[in-house]
């Protein structure tokens, strides 16, 4: 795996490479566009901006803390006095002052002005740690109370530490979503036609390319948007958008998408879809919506969060309060309190269902599964019965005449059926149609009073003669006798073809076999699930026997058939009501949608350069069953993730508190630990990368 | 329902994060607001027969009261 996708980044870097080589050529009359082009090389321009901010932060604050921890050490481990106390303390406020009030200004400031406005956050707490903390130095000086402030110094160094290690960690769980943003082509080079034959290239800026416009794209480039091949071959690398990690054969005719690598040939493309219309757009669409949404779980960690530090500030103030009344001692008060100010940062617990989630999206967008609702996540792993669409999703969705039985000519049965089919977007009646032209038929009758009915079939007339093409459902219904093509019938619905009964003032002329391929993973898909123990469930509108014949083939054990597009969704509101565990209904997101809505999770297919963007809590932009597999195995991982740092999180919190107020953990320690719970759950949300799907 | 889309930047903790939420819910007219600590991004829902809507300052502002900063605030 690593090796592939040092692969396919050694290919765009070669790719960006040549737009750069071809730029510089023009740089001197187009350093605009140059600069554009260099800004999109940084990956985050907000997170890097963090990432040195903080780190300059920590340059300077242990610049100054780290005499201030040596100092500390020597005076408390060995109590060697090698100079006056008050010496000491003058000296802690001096190295201390700039690294709270200087480096760590920004924290202080917020955190101030969050107490003041009731917006309380974190660095509320902090804030208010290292002031009180440095205020003991000069109530030390006037003999009030112990001397803490060195701990201010060691508490602000040790805090920014923490957010410089925390940004970095953070910056790596959204690489592949940054990645996926930075997919899109800059440039195009489109052929402008300069009157009769001339044609010229142009280098022109993605924005302005426009429908219709022919792109030359050469070998190791990228496509730059989405369109049809209109002259040339190759082989094209889509693995960046779909996560298919073959190369596809594009031909004439062939639909190319925006971004995608372009490998051996030269193509000639005529862009279809530009802008926020294409296929990545509409990736990145889902993909950057799904880090808005809310997964119930979060809701809770939210709430939680959002009394954390109030009650903190509570708690820190009776913890003060306790000391002072059963103790007395005003130094031991100040640092319990100190302690339970700068521990108590539910910051952990804010990160711990975000992280995890930007980590598992941004695998499964690499992979070509986009997970548009986070909730899917979270409800998958309830899910026990899953739902397959037939068509489009379990095959290919590319039916093909393959059988013909006729009890008149033949042809003159194809001619009757095609011309009526010809009005019907259907994929059976283009099916029929296609069968027909290939056999000879050139010229369709006339059709009048042609009707789709719909999931039965579809009926006409052609001069006087009325015709009913459809299922033996549609003839039974019609009382049109299939008496004489029964047993053939029963033959090809064995084999798993799809029947159409062809008849003509309802008499029958003869029968059409048609089968839809299973896509390729499919059998290998289904062996996964039915193996991991899921209850595997096809539905389709073809009767019992041809999808008794399809379901064996693919080894699925249970078959709903006979289904009416539009008693899918009932169908699966059925098996929800049996209480085995939740539905997942898998299924080509055209005619599928309420289905998929109906279901507890909805996998929708996108196929081909098409996305159904509304259908779907989970899409697959690559529309194989395989995808379904990682796309529950992703599910489950991630969650796993969030349960794990939820819990980290929360034991954490539940142990260090009290621990905090007993006064048994020193001000440093608190904070050090405090930091470290923010890295570890980071850290283990990036360890999902590890889990293959 | 329209939506705005927005870039903020001074955010470092999961209470920033909730801090904008709320405060972008104050604004009259919004729905639902959604603030994601780790892209940095923000979201609010808002009702478009509230004849005012929500304008662009009205956001910025409510970021900023929060003791945030709003950047490049889309509308779609």
């Amino acid at each position: 795996m690593e090796m592939k996708n040092n692969k396919d980044m050694h290919e765009h870097s070669n790719s960006s490479d040549m737009m750069h080589e071809n730029h510089s050529k023009r740089a001197e009359h187009n350093k605009h566009e140059h600069d554009e082009h260099a800004e999109h090389d940084h990956s985050s321009p907000v997170e890097d901006e963090e990432i040195s901010m903080w780190k300059k932060k920590l340059f300077w604050a242990w610049l100054f803390g780290v005499p201030v921890l040596i100092l500390m050490f020597i005076a408390r481990v060995f109590g060697i006095e090698v100079v006056s106390d008050t010496f000491v303390i003058i000296l802690f406020l001096i190295l201390g002052f700039p690294v709270v009030f200087v480096f760590g200004w920004s924290t202080i400031k917020g955190g101030f002005r969050g107490l003041f406005t009731f917006y309380f956050n974190m660095d509320s707490l902090i804030a208010l740690g290292t002031t009180i903390a440095y205020l003991t130095g000069v109530g030390a000086l006037l003999g009030v109370v112990q001397d803490y402030s060195g701990v201010a110094a060691a508490i602000m160094a040790i805090f920014v530490t923490g957010k410089y290690i925390e940004s970095v960690a953070r910056g790596r769980a959204t690489r592949e979503i940054m990645k996926l943003l930075e997919l899109g082509a800059k440039k195009a080079r489109i052929l402008r036609n300069m009157g009769g034959k001339n044609e010229v290239e142009v280098e022109v800026d993605i924005s302005e390319v426009q429908i219709g416009d022919i792109i030359l794209v050469r070998p190791g480039e990228k496509i730059p948007t989405d369109g049809i091949v209109v002259r040339g071959e190759s082989a094209v690398d889509e693995s960046m958008v779909t996560g298919e990690s073959m190369p596809i054969d594009k031909r004439k005719g062939s639909n190319v998408i925006g971004a995608t690598i372009n490998q051996d040939g030269i193509l000639y493309v005529e862009a279809n879809k530009i802008g926020s219309d294409t296929f990545l757009a509409h990736i990145i669409k889902l993909v950057e919506e799904a880090q808005s949404t809310k997964i119930p779980i979060q809701k809770l960690a939210d709430k939680v969060t959002s009394y954390f530090v109030p009650a903190v500030l509570v708690l820190s103030v009776l913890t003060f309060l306790g000391w002072m009344v059963f103790n007395g001692d005003l130094s031991k008060a100040l640092t319990s309190a100190i302690a339970v100010l700068v521990i108590a940062c539910p910051c952990a617990l804010g990160l711990a269902v975000p992280i995890a989630l930007t980590v598992g999206s941004g695998m499964g967008a690499k992979k070509g599964i986009l997970i548009r609702k986070g909730e899917a996540i979270q409800t998958m792993k309830e899910v026990r019965i899953l739902v397959f669409d037939k068509t489009g999703t379990i095959t290919k969705g590319k039916p093909e005449v393959v059988s013909v039985h006729s009890l008149v000519k033949e042809i003159y049965m194809l001619e009757i059926a095609a011309s009526i089919e010809k009005l019907s977007e259907h994929p059976l009646s283009r099916a029929i149609v296609n069968k027909a032209s290939q056999d000879g038929v050139k010229r369709f009758k006339e059709v009048k009073n042609f009707k789709v009915l719909r999931g039965r079939g579809v009926e006409g007339t052609i001069g006087k003669n009325k015709v009913i093409i459809g299922n033996t459902s549609l003839m039974n219904e019609r009382r049109i006798s299939v008496m004489e093509v029964e047993n053939k019938v029963e033959e090809f619905e064995k084999l798993g073809y799809t029947t159409i009964v062809v008849s003509e003032n309802s008499k029958v002329l003869g029968i059409i076999g048609i089968a839809d391929a299973l896509k390729d993973d499919s059998v290998e898909a289904i062996n996964l699930l039915n193996s991991g123990g899921y209850r595997t469930v096809m539905i389709t509108g073809d009767n019992e026997r041809t999808a008794r014949a399809i379901a064996n083939a693919v080894g699925i054990k249970e078959v709903l058939a006979n289904v009416l597009p539009e008693e899918k969704a009932k169908k699966v509101e059925e098996l929800q009501k049996l209480g085995e565990g939740l539905v997942a209904f898998v299924g080509d997101g055209i005619n599928d949608a309420p289905a998929l809505k109906q279901a507890n999770v909805g996998i929708a297919m996108g196929t081909g350069t098409d996305i159904a963007i509304e259908a779907g809590d989970i899409v697959l932009a690559r529309g194989s069953l395989l995808g379904a597999v990682q796309a529950i195995n992703l599910s489950k991982a991630t969650f796993k993730k969030i349960r794990q740092n939820l819990f980290w999180a929360f034991a954490y919190n539940t142990l260090a508190i009290p621990l905090a107020v007993a006064g048994l953990l020193h001000p440093i320690i608190a904070e050090a630990a405090m930091a470290l719970s923010s890295i570890s759950v980071i850290t283990n949300a990036n360890l999902l990368r590890r889990k293959r799907i | 329902m329209k939506k705005a889309m927005m870039v903020i930047h001074g955010m470092h903790c999961a209470s920033c994060a909730s801090n904008i939420e709320r405060s972008l819910k104050k604004i009259p007219g919004v729905r639902s607001a959604s603030v994601s600590l780790i892209m940095k991004k923000g979201s609010v829902e808002f009702d478009e027969s509230n004849s005012a809507g929500v304008t662009e300052d009205e956001i910025r502002n409510a970021v900023k009261r929060a003791g945030y900063e709003a950047k490049s605030i889309t509308f779609s």
